[in-house]
């Protein structure tokens, strides 16, 4: 109970703090918002009218108490450039992103378990040299790449799926899938390869423990000792790692939601960031920042029902 | 009497990136039904490498047999050359037939499963019995190896056990399937005294109860003299003796074996006489260590302690904040003299490192004083303590850790004497050539990175680095544990010859009560944070009177085959824990003085 | 040195010897205007003996610009690994080594900024700024910092606890000597492994940033805009994307295989 108060505390600390580093980012850089949103060569009382509007004549505090205020009481402002609330947006596109995630993630996992094992328990033979060449060509393309790569392939030249553009699950679910599943695919990708090397050295640091030698000296067959007693310890850190890579998932949706013209999370920010609509950034900013920060914390407590060590107290 | 095991000219390689390395070669013997055989070596001599092979479990090390036959006579009386079983063959030996225990009861044990599952899985396969017929027999074989609470560890993880009870576990875990032939591979190296003792005299129980054969690999001539019924030698991979435990500890025909036995000190050895003594070495440095009388001194008070007492915070929470406090060092008060030996003897977590840490402040105390030259070097600031340390060195354990690895001998030696600018230029490189000669490093190694060195002469570095600021005080934290028991003789010898020649106190942190009756002018016995008894060291030794000095005097294994003592199940108490809650306010420490200067603690 | 014979360090190496070589004498032999000549006679023509990997939709050579891509590229990533080093050594080793109050604070920031993805946060700050090559290094850099105090300041914490700093500490050596002597050449070896494989990310953030237009501006030679620039022409002209995506691809491969090799000699847990 203690454990899970404590942890409670933490993330409203950790919100809290978000906020702070997403408005200082947006606010305390050099730089002129109403400037950035009008451009350099608008007229001066243009400009004058919009920071009054957007309330930048207040001192700092005053206009982040104004936001944080109007978070929590669920008026997140209006879009600029969508000229829509943006609460209604985040809702709006969050789904469509949170597909992309769960499938990419899903892609990457159901690969890179066997080949990270595979490689381990092979070190230093050809198997481990054919996994570990793949993943490290994998990590070593931007993501971007593989969904051009994609488009042409399967979009272009086979036709079996959408390049670009979004279905609402609600019209047609078999669509939604459809159109998720290139960007999900190239994503996946990206993430398998990193996550094999990160399994391939969990395991071999797991296959060199005491405990295994016991396992053998008990007579248990190897596939029993490595896929039942050394893929158990490994679990645990492989949901970390994998868990910490939804950071980086979130920074390359942007560039595949972009690629793929698919409205999501990441292609609103990429709109918001691209106009300049500061109301807008500063909300997908912190929400993703959010969601990151909340993944974690679900990955720590899943970590807690896996592994008997860490104990709630 | 048939032999169920006989190796014959056994060789096993190692491919490594520099070509082949041979890690055993033509290794030979016996083990009869019911015997137990110590194959003894120092690090590197292949004891390990022979277990394993014997197991097929070298394969998985990288290791290959390349020659010679392991033969093992099976259940049904058929004779197995384990060297060329297949896999399947094997799995249907290795925790059936041969049962094996390994060093590390923290990591031996899977941590995901509980102890349940490790302990049924074996036998369902091997037996093909039931779950609930296995999971009876787990029962039965936890009661065994005398668990306290058996029904309630079936269904405990490892981490919720102590050390003790893991290697218990283990060694039921072995034992599951009443195999032939026991392997046993320093099963106590990483265990405290007490609980060595206790697992010690469990293998001999069962060993007696089941009549089984027991492979017993060990460093540490002492348990070998306890527990063998033959010995094997082993050097650099090959056999150097082999014969009856009595052969070897009383007629030893190779040096190497003479060397080794003379260097391992006897637990009463040392009875009715007055003043510490140099470890016996044969060849030339018996020669230097026969020279040097010790030189009766005046006693004269060198560094006091005064109710020294340091608290760890346990953390918690969000803030951080301090929910509890660790008790490392409560109430200790002692005083050494100059040129003289104080040891602090205990098992792990008793607080005696914290001990020496608090008083060189690499820890902050929480409370008390350390008088040394006249000053409180609890009271001194920041700039006076710095100085005040000078007169204070410390010698780690570790001594691989304990030198930087990216930086010259030289520079590491001569780093104190700049701190303070005593030296500089030629008059430095004096001073450092001078250092290197007194703890007898040839002084071309001043150039050198550590890790072209052995561990021995990086302790004598490291002894050399103390020495630089010419201290008064060299606290020597387990500065001896992490060595071979040759190269430990050799460098206790030369902490003792700097002792007579420059006067110097140490205050010598240990867990071998052998090496501590040799060296030691006053013992003190620490038990949790607490020294409960301390004296001179006739008086430690000879009438200890705390109970916990009592049994961990009567755990000490003897190296001597005449004096065993680990027949019988033995069951000494378990050390509670020494966290508190915060505000816990514990009761000073008083003493009661039983003889002159020999103070044990009221409970 | 032996150790880096293997495959993977010399195919690292000599990729990186070739990809640094390019991008230094490239643009000293190639002049500027090369990368911007058009020639609308041939436009996306495949690649051919003229245009060794043929030309974009404005008819411009790739050969040339994705040498003249290389120096900006190389130029970025390595400005924004050095910034980010230069804030995050002396951040995660004051944290690791002196530990305790300033630890707490310091770590807690840490984490807060590694909430946010550090593609998102370099596409924020280039926004905020304004998109240009400087504002690019500082975005990617800002954006690495607290990685790289998090590793350092874990490597710092080790260091700090080790018998040998201990000694130094009892010898009388002050706390800027212990850093500098004793902690600093001990987490160099994984500040430089780290720096290697951050090179790598670097490369790909800058090539991110500029293929959603946030961080090198046209007409300038840049990976990530050539990549950006061959979307629209696919079908017709895949080899507009392959040779910029290839030259990304090798670059991080090379510091990839270069990292792994240099994390194998270089790291002491690994042995």
């Amino acid at each position: 109970m203690t454990y899970i108060l404590n942890r409670l505390l933490s993330v409203i600390l950790t919100l809290f703090l978000i906020t702070l580093v997403t408005f200082a980012v947006t606010n305390i850089l050099p730089g002129d918002v109403a400037m950035m949103i009008m451009g350099t060569q608008s007229n001066p009382e243009a400009l004058a009218g919009l920071r009054e509007s957007l309330g930048l004549n207040d001192p700092l505090l005053v206009q982040y108490g104004r936001w944080i205020g109007g978070m929590l009481s669920g008026d997140w402002g209006n879009s600029l450039i969508f000229k829509k609330p943006i609460a209604e947006l985040l809702a709006q596109k969050a789904v469509a992103s949170a597909i992309i995630v769960v499938m990419s993630m899903t892609i990457a996992l159901a690969m890179a378990v066997p080949l990270g094992v595979w490689a381990a328990v092979h070190r230093d033979k050809w198997q481990d040299t054919v996994s570990s060449t793949s993943a490290l060509m994998g990590v070593s393309l931007p993501d971007f790449f593989w969904g051009i790569v994609m488009i042409l392939v399967f979009a272009r030249w086979l036709g079996w799926f959408p390049s670009s553009g979004f279905v609402e699950p609600s019209v047609d679910f078999m669509g939604t899938l459809r159109h998720a599943f290139l960007p999900s695919l190239a994503l996946g990708l990206g993430l398998m390869a990193h996550l094999t090397r990160m399994t391939r050295s969990t395991m071999t640091g797991i296959l060199s423990q005491e405990f295994i030698r016991v396992a053998r000296a008990k007579g248990l067959s190897e596939r029993t000792v490595i896929w039942r007693y050394a893929l158990a310890n490994a679990i645990g850190p492989v949901i970390t790692i994998a868990g910490l890579q939804i950071g980086y998932l979130f920074g390359s949706i942007i560039v595949m939601e972009f690629l793929f013209s698919y409205t999501g999370m990441g292609w609103l920010t990429y709109q918001a960031l691209l106009n300049r609509d500061l109301p807008l950034i500063q909300a997908t900013v912190f929400v993703i920042a959010a969601v990151v920060m909340l993944t974690n914390l679900a990955v720590d407590l899943l970590y807690v029902v896996i592994d008997p060590r860490i104990k709630l107290g | 009497m048939n032999a169920i095991v006989t190796v014959d000219h056994l060789r096993v390689e190692f491919a490594t990136d520099g070509g082949t390395v041979v890690g055993v070669e033509d290794v030979s013997f016996t083990i009869a039904p019911g015997e137990t055989l110590c194959v003894v070596g120092e690090s590197g001599s292949g004891k390990s490498v022979t277990s394993l092979s014997l197991m097929r479990l070298v394969e998985f090390g990288g290791g290959t047999i390349t020659a010679g036959a392991l033969n093992f006579v099976r259940t049904d009386g058929s004779t197995l050359d384990v060297a060329a079983a297949s896999p399947q063959v094997m799995g249907g030996v290795r925790g059936n037939e041969i049962g094996m225990i390994f060093q590390e009861p923290m990591t031996a044990l899977n941590p995901v499963f509980t102890v349940e599952r490790q302990l049924t899985d074996g036998l369902m396969l091997h037996k093909g019995i039931s779950q609930q017929a296995a999971s009876a027999r787990a029962l039965d074989l936890l009661k065994s190896v005398r668990i306290p609470e058996p029904e309630r560890r079936l269904r405990q993880y490892p981490h919720e056990l102590s050390g003790g009870m893991r290697q218990r576990v283990v060694i039921a875990m072995a034992m599951a399937c009443e195999p032939k032939l026991l392997i046993a591979d320093e099963p106590t190296t990483a265990l405290d005294v007490t609980i060595q003792a206790e697992i010690l005299a469990l293998i001999n129980r069962l060993k007696r109860e089941k009549g089984m054969a027991v492979l017993f690999i060990t460093h540490d001539m002492a348990v070998v003299a306890q527990m063998a019924d033959r010995v094997v030698v082993m050097y650099r991979g090959r056999i150097v003796e082999t014969g009856t435990v009595q052969q070897i500890f009383e007629h030893p025909r190779e040096d190497y074996t003479k060397a080794l036995l003379a260097a391992v000190p006897k637990l009463g050895e040392m009875k009715g006489k007055p003043a510490p003594e140099r470890m016996r070495l044969i060849g030339d440095d018996a020669a230097r260590a026969a020279q040097i009388a010790p030189k009766p001194r005046k006693p004269e008070l060198l560094l006091q302690v005064k109710n020294l007492t340091t608290r760890f915070p346990v953390k918690g929470g969000i803030l951080r904040r301090t929910v509890a406090q660790v008790h490392a060092v409560e109430d200790v008060s002692f005083a050494l003299n100059v040129g003289e030996t104080l040891a602090l003897v205990g098992e792990s977590g008793c607080g005696k490192s914290s001990c020496g840490r608090s008083i060189l402040r690499l820890v902050e105390p929480t409370s008390g004083e350390v008088w040394i030259g006249g000053r409180d070097i609890g009271a001194l600031n920041h700039h006076d303590l710095r100085r005040a340390r000078a007169d204070m060195q410390m010698v780690f354990q570790d001594p691989f850790a304990s030198l930087n690895p990216y930086r010259r001998l030289k520079a590491q030696v001569a780093e104190p004497i700049q701190n303070f600018g005593l030296a500089h230029g030629a008059e430095l490189e004096a001073r450092v050539l001078q250092l290197f000669d007194r703890v007898r490093l040839p002084r071309d190694y001043m150039n050198r990175f550590p890790h072209e060195l052995s561990g021995g002469q990086r302790q004598r570095v490291a002894i050399a680095r103390a020495l630089a600021l010419n201290p008064k005080l060299i606290i020597a934290d387990e500065a001896v544990s992490a060595l071979d028991v040759s190269v430990q003789a050799q460098v206790l010898n030369l902490m003792m010859e700097l002792q007579d020649d420059l006067g110097l106190s140490y205050l010598f942190i240990s867990h071998d009560m052998a090496v501590v009756e040799r060296v030691a002018h006053h013992v003190g016995v620490m038990y949790l944070g607490r020294i409960v008894e301390i004296g001179p060291r006739a008086a430690i030794f000879d009438s200890p009177t705390h109970p916990y000095t009592k049994s961990l005097l009567s755990a000490v294994p003897i190296a001597d085959p005449n004096k065993r003592r680990f027949a019988d199940d033995l069951t000494f108490k378990p050390i509670s824990s020494p966290i508190y809650p915060l505000g816990y306010q514990p009761a000073p420490s008083t003493y009661s003085q039983v003889a002159p200067g020999h103070y044990v603690l009221q409970a | 040195m032996k150790r880096f014979l293997t495959t993977k360090g010399l195919i690292g190496i000599i990729l990186l010897t070739v990809i640094g070589l390019i991008a230094i004498i490239g643009p000293m032999v190639i002049p500027a205007e090369a990368g911007t000549a058009m020639d609308m006679t041939a436009r996306r023509s495949p690649p051919s003996l003229k245009h060794l990997f043929g030309t974009d939709q404005l008819g411009r050579d790739l050969l040339i610009r994705v040498i003249l891509g290389a120096r900006t590229s190389l130029q970025i990533a390595v400005s924004a690994v050095v910034m980010s080093i230069v804030l995050g050594l002396p951040l995660g080793l004051i944290s690791g080594y002196f530990g305790g109050r300033i630890d707490n604070v310091l770590m807690r920031l840490v984490d807060t900024l590694l909430a946010f993805p550090a593609l998102l946060l370099a596409l924020t700050i280039s926004a905020v700024l304004g998109p240009n090559v400087q504002n690019t290094i500082i975005a990617i850099g800002v954006a690495f910092t607290p990685f790289l105090a998090r590793i350092i300041r874990g490597e710092a914490l080790r260091v700090a606890q080790m018998p040998y700093v201990e000694a130094a500490r009892s010898s009388g050596t002050t706390d800027s000597m212990i850093m500098v002597r004793h902690v600093l050449p001990n987490i160099l070896p994984a500040v430089i492994v780290q720096g290697t494989i951050s090179l790598a990310f670097a490369i790909l953030a800058e090539a991110g940033l500029s293929f959603l237009g946030l961080g090198t501006q046209p007409p300038a030679a840049s990976w990530g805009l050539m990549i950006q620039a061959s979307r629209d022409q696919l079908d017709i002209a895949p080899w507009t994307a392959l040779v910029p995506g290839l030259a990304v691809a090798r670059t991080v491969l090379g510091l990839n295989m270069f990292g792994d090799v240099l994390r194998d000699i270089l790291d002491p847990r690994s042995k």
